[in-house]
């Protein structure tokens, strides 16, 4: 079983693995130290209020209580919005949200610290609401920050764009609701926070540490250097750890700070789900026209973001949604528009293709509707439609370097789908439906977040040849582990067992920003190559002397270093041996930055991405015609990914991530009724399960090299971005009705057959 | 009711006794007592399954069942799958086909796997049924499938 491959694009064990496989893995759950003290948050349970007046001092005598802390006693600002100061650490005299927090408290034991969170419960002075994102925008509604709900506005505007003015043989307008989702990791919230005189040290569940060690240093007071961030060991985030986090941080930190003793911070599951950030609920309004012969004329959308009573990462992630609306199809003219709207709901945050799911469900279901209005099959259409070598360009004009794999992933994805043999899990009563769906991801940060889109890497080469491996962006369960193995093995010609990469802490790597926009593998690869280039000026010439050669023919292979073209080897630890000998620097720093981009926010052209993956997925779906019941029969996933780092790692975004996008079209519905959520659990917000989870063919396409190492392209978010459409489409085919909203749960489905179900007697 | 009870029982083969609440959950007595920390709690309400054990050779949740409802009987946790420092076959599996990505989920899963595989239970099918309490959000649950499978040819 211990079979060792050659590492890059294999499926070696990952390095994470047998460690949480065993239950030897330390979560921050599973970290406790002598003396330390528990945290609890107490939160307001309505969404909209002025807060009169509230008592901490009978929470202060409760059993086990050793602090509570209110916004008063916060050291720095009490502040924890990312990239707008609208969010306080702790409200005073108004709450916007369910879940504001109101109060902190440290007791001896989590229950304790809970039950006198509960007991803390100001009095109240209810307040007019806002809960529909459209309505928000009107000039009557009542306002959350300054003198109107709109946060921003970002546009698309290309060619043609008086509305007047276009005008196409076939005009499909469409009206998508899309609902939000929960990010549902395994693992709720989770911190520990230990001071240490006039510095603490923070270990988190988390996606970017460098975000808490903002977050921190600035309502303590302190210098960013004395806040050290340690990333624990993480259950899954995708998305909800990456701006979340510094909340939970905060707190602990807080408590800590004031308490001068250890201070975990653990969510429950319902206390996760009801405070925590979401995928934005979105509205979509589309039209779009076709000539005859089925080519696109011109396509109009105006999206609005529910952002929830706080602006968290709103803004970049309608950045996102704004240049994705149209997907990888050669529109002439183009007009977009997407707003994003305050609202009292529960805040929209980072999640897994950051807006882009939402207006790729829209384009993909318009695609769709075009077709049968055209009367062609939407694949057809579909290949009329895609940008091609001789159209390239994206909706923002900028050319794609291979605009040819948006064909080969659909000409592949089809051709699996067509080739599966289903065995029918769905009783033939059913009605059986095929979808397919595209989408075209741009890789990495948006260029208004380009100024975070560095990367920092540290390589140590061991005397005896093996490697130690600091970068700044974080494992959570994606695989960042593996593939910056795999990178650093590949570069140095050695086995990946020979190389150890540690978890991302402030105090060993620069700031590397969040590890998000699937940019792990990219930025942080880049980052250790560089490093090593730079540690083979100092290990080449030494290689060289033992080889009788000159430093520049030194390669390295198979745990050697040689003569290139084939000479003669030494291995490597003698090499590193005589480095150690000879008290040569063996550590080596890196550094990763992408390059300045052209991008005009007022008409939207220019390059948002420095570079395009595209993919295809094609599902088959079995619907209850009576209950409104969907089964995933299968799915083709077809995905333009450049070069396989990892095999295994690589199959398994793509899986999770489709199988997590079904959830999000057929279950996973938030049940929000005044900005409370009522379906705090697991019971009630089905995500999917094993029994649920269909078959899915994964094709990982390698012939467009990218720009990460290798050639590799990011992954995790294009494998989420086209399944809810697909899933629609097979569904809509199925029983010939027209569906616009998600999740497609069985009323809503019920309801869309309306006159063709069998007991519409009893529905009228 | 008393302050505290005693409860014997055995874990991962070793027999103890626990003086705790009478009203203490297995799976607090086994990481916070035991100091068995493989078992993870991701709902606390039966939902997830990441608490699973073995019971006597059955998997449960262990959030849902009190401590002194196992007196005189046998746990074993995702530590005591290890023998002589050899993982299980499920624990290898797991590794060998990427079925661990965040690992959260994956002790559970673990467990609730040696009990399909101890029951002979190798129809696809009805494996995605018995695992539908073990919740898993990073895999799409293919590659735990995949390790079902791996598992069941080396154990035999
Ligand atoms: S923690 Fe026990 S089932 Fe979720
Ligand atoms: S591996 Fe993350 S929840 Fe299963």
């Amino acid at each position: 079983m211990t079979k060792i491959q050659p590492p890059l694009g294999g499926s070696h064990r990952r390095p994470d693995a047998m460690a949480k496989a065993t239950g030897q893995t330390r979560y921050v759950g599973d970290l406790a130290l002598p003396g330390m003290l528990h945290a609890a948050i107490a939160v307001s349970d309505r969404a909209s209020a002025r807060v009169l007046n509230f008592d901490v001092a009978s929470a202060r005598r409760m059993p086990g209580v050793e602090a509570v802390v209110t916004a008063d006693e916060i050291p720095g600002d009490n502040q924890v919005g990312v990239i707008f100061p609208d969010q306080p650490l702790l409200v005073t005299d108004r709450v916007r949200m369910v879940g504001d927090r109101l109060a902190l408290v440290a007791a001896r034991t989590p229950e304790e610290a809970w039950d006198a969170a509960r007991a803390i419960s100001p009095a109240y002075e209810d307040q007019p609401g806002v809960f529909d994102p459209e309505k928000a925008l009107d000039e009557t509604s009542p306002t959350l920050h300054g003198t109107d709900n709109l946060l921003h506005t970002f546009q698309v505007l290309r060619g043609q764009t008086d509305p007047d003015h276009l005008d196409a043989d076939v005009i499909v307008e469409a009206h998508y609701e899309i609902g939000g989702q929960d990010h549902a990791y395994l693992e709720p919230q989770a911190c520990l926070a230990v001071p240490e005189g006039d510095r603490i040290t923070i270990s988190a569940s988390c996606q970017c540490p460098f975000y808490i060690q903002q977050a921190v240093a600035r309502v303590l007071a302190i210098p960013l250097a004395s806040v050290r961030v340690e990333q624990a060991p993480t259950g899954g985030a995708f998305g909800g750890k990456e701006d979340y986090p510094s909340e939970p941080a905060a707190c602990a930190a807080m408590l800590a700070w004031r308490t001068r003793r250890p201070v975990r911070l653990l969510y429950s599951r319902e206390f996760d789900l009801q405070v925590t950030t979401k995928r934005h609920a979105m509205v979509v309004q589309h039209r779009w026209g076709a000539d005859k012969n089925g080519r696109l004329v011109f396509a109009e959308v105006e999206a609005v973001l529910d952002c929830g009573a706080y602006a968290g990462l709103s803004t970049v992630v309608a950045e996102r949604a704004n240049v994705s609306a149209i997907g990888p199809y050669a529109v002439p003219n183009i007009m977009v528009r997407t707003r994003i709207a305050y609202t009292n709901n529960l805040f929209g945050g980072a999640y897994r293709g950051f807006g882009a799911p939402q207006v790729s469900f829209a384009a993909e279901a318009t695609m769709d509707t075009l077709a049968h209005r055209l009367g062609m099959d939407p694949l057809e259409f579909r290949r009329i439609n895609l940008v091609t070598p001789s159209d390239p360009l994206t909706c923002t004009d900028q050319p794609l370097a291979a605009p040819q794999m948006a064909q080969a992933c659909l000409d592949r994805a089809v051709k699996d789908s067509e080739e599966h043999q289903i065995a029918p899990r769905a009783p033939d009563s059913w009605r059986r439906g095929r979808g397919i769906s595209l989408a075209l991801y741009g890789i990495n940060l948006h260029r208004g977040g380009q100024f975070l889109d560095r990367s920092s890497a540290v390589v140590i080469l061991q005397p005896d040849a093996s490697v130690i491996v600091r970068v700044g962006l974080t494992e959570m369960g994606q695989g960042n582990l593996a593939a910056v193995q795999t990178v650093t093995a590949a570069a140095l010609g050695i086995q990946p067992d020979k190389v150890q990469v540690w978890q991302p802490d402030t105090t060993t790597v620069a700031d590397s920003g969040p590890t998000v926009a699937s940019r792990g593998s990219h930025s942080s690869g880049r980052a250790v190559l560089d490093a090593i280039e730079r540690l083979r000026r100092r290990l080449d010439p030494i290689a060289a002397e033992l080889l009788g050669c000159r430093p520049e023919d030194v390669e390295l292979a198979d745990s050697c270093a040689r003569v290139s073209g084939g000479g003669p080897s030494v291995p490597l630890i003698d090499v590193t041996r005589e480095m150690a000998a000879r008290r040569i620097e063996t550590i080596s720093t890196g550094w990763y930055r992408s390059k300045p981009r052209v991008f005009d926010e007022a008409t939207g052209m220019g390059e948002p991405y420095a570079s395009y993956a595209m993919a295809c997925h094609v599902v088959d779906v079995a619907v209850d015609p009576d209950l409104g019941l969907v089964r995933v029969e299968h799915v083709a996933a077809a995905h333009d990914v450049g070069r396989v780092l990892h095999r295994t790692a690589a199959e398994g975004q793509v899986e999770g991530g489709v199988v997590q996008a079904m959830g999000w079209a057929l279950t996973e519905e938030l049940k929000l009724d005044q900005g409370r959520l009522l379906n705090p659990s697991f019971t009630d917000y089905l995500i999917p399960t094993s029994d649920d989870a269909p078959p899915v063919t994964v094709a990982l396409l390698e012939d467009a090299p990218g720009r990460g190492p290798f050639g590799s392209k990011g992954l995790g978010e294009p494998a989420f971005i086209p399944t809810a459409a697909a899933i629609r489409n097979a569904v809509c085919a199925a029983l010939d009705v027209e569906i616009n909203r998600l999740p497609l749960t069985p009323p809503v489905i019920v309801r869309a057959l309306a006159g063709n179900h069998r007991f519409k007697h009893l529905m009228e | 009711m008393p302050e505290t009870i005693i409860i014997h029982l055995t874990i991962n083969g070793t027999g103890r006794s626990f003086r705790t609440p009478p009203g203490r959950r297995l799976l607090d007595l086994i990481r916070d007592d035991a100091g068995q920390t493989g078992t993870k709690e991701g709902c606390g309400a039966g939902e997830c399954g990441a608490c699973t054990v073995l019971l006597d050779g059955l998997p449960i949740p262990s959030c849902l069942v009190l401590a002194a409802s196992c007196e005189g009987h046998e746990i074993t946790t995702v530590e005591g799958l290890v023998h002589d420092g050899s993982p299980h076959a499920v624990q290898e599996a797991m590794v060998e086909t990427g079925g661990v990505q965040c690992g959260f989920c994956t002790p559970g899963v673990i467990m609730t796997s040696v009990a399909l595989l101890e029951n002979s239970i190798d129809d696809r099918e009805e494996q995605g049924r018995r695992l539908a309490g073990n919740l898993c959000r990073c895999t799409g649950y293919e590659k735990i499938f995949h390790a079902l499978e791996v598992a069941g040819t080396t154990d035999d």
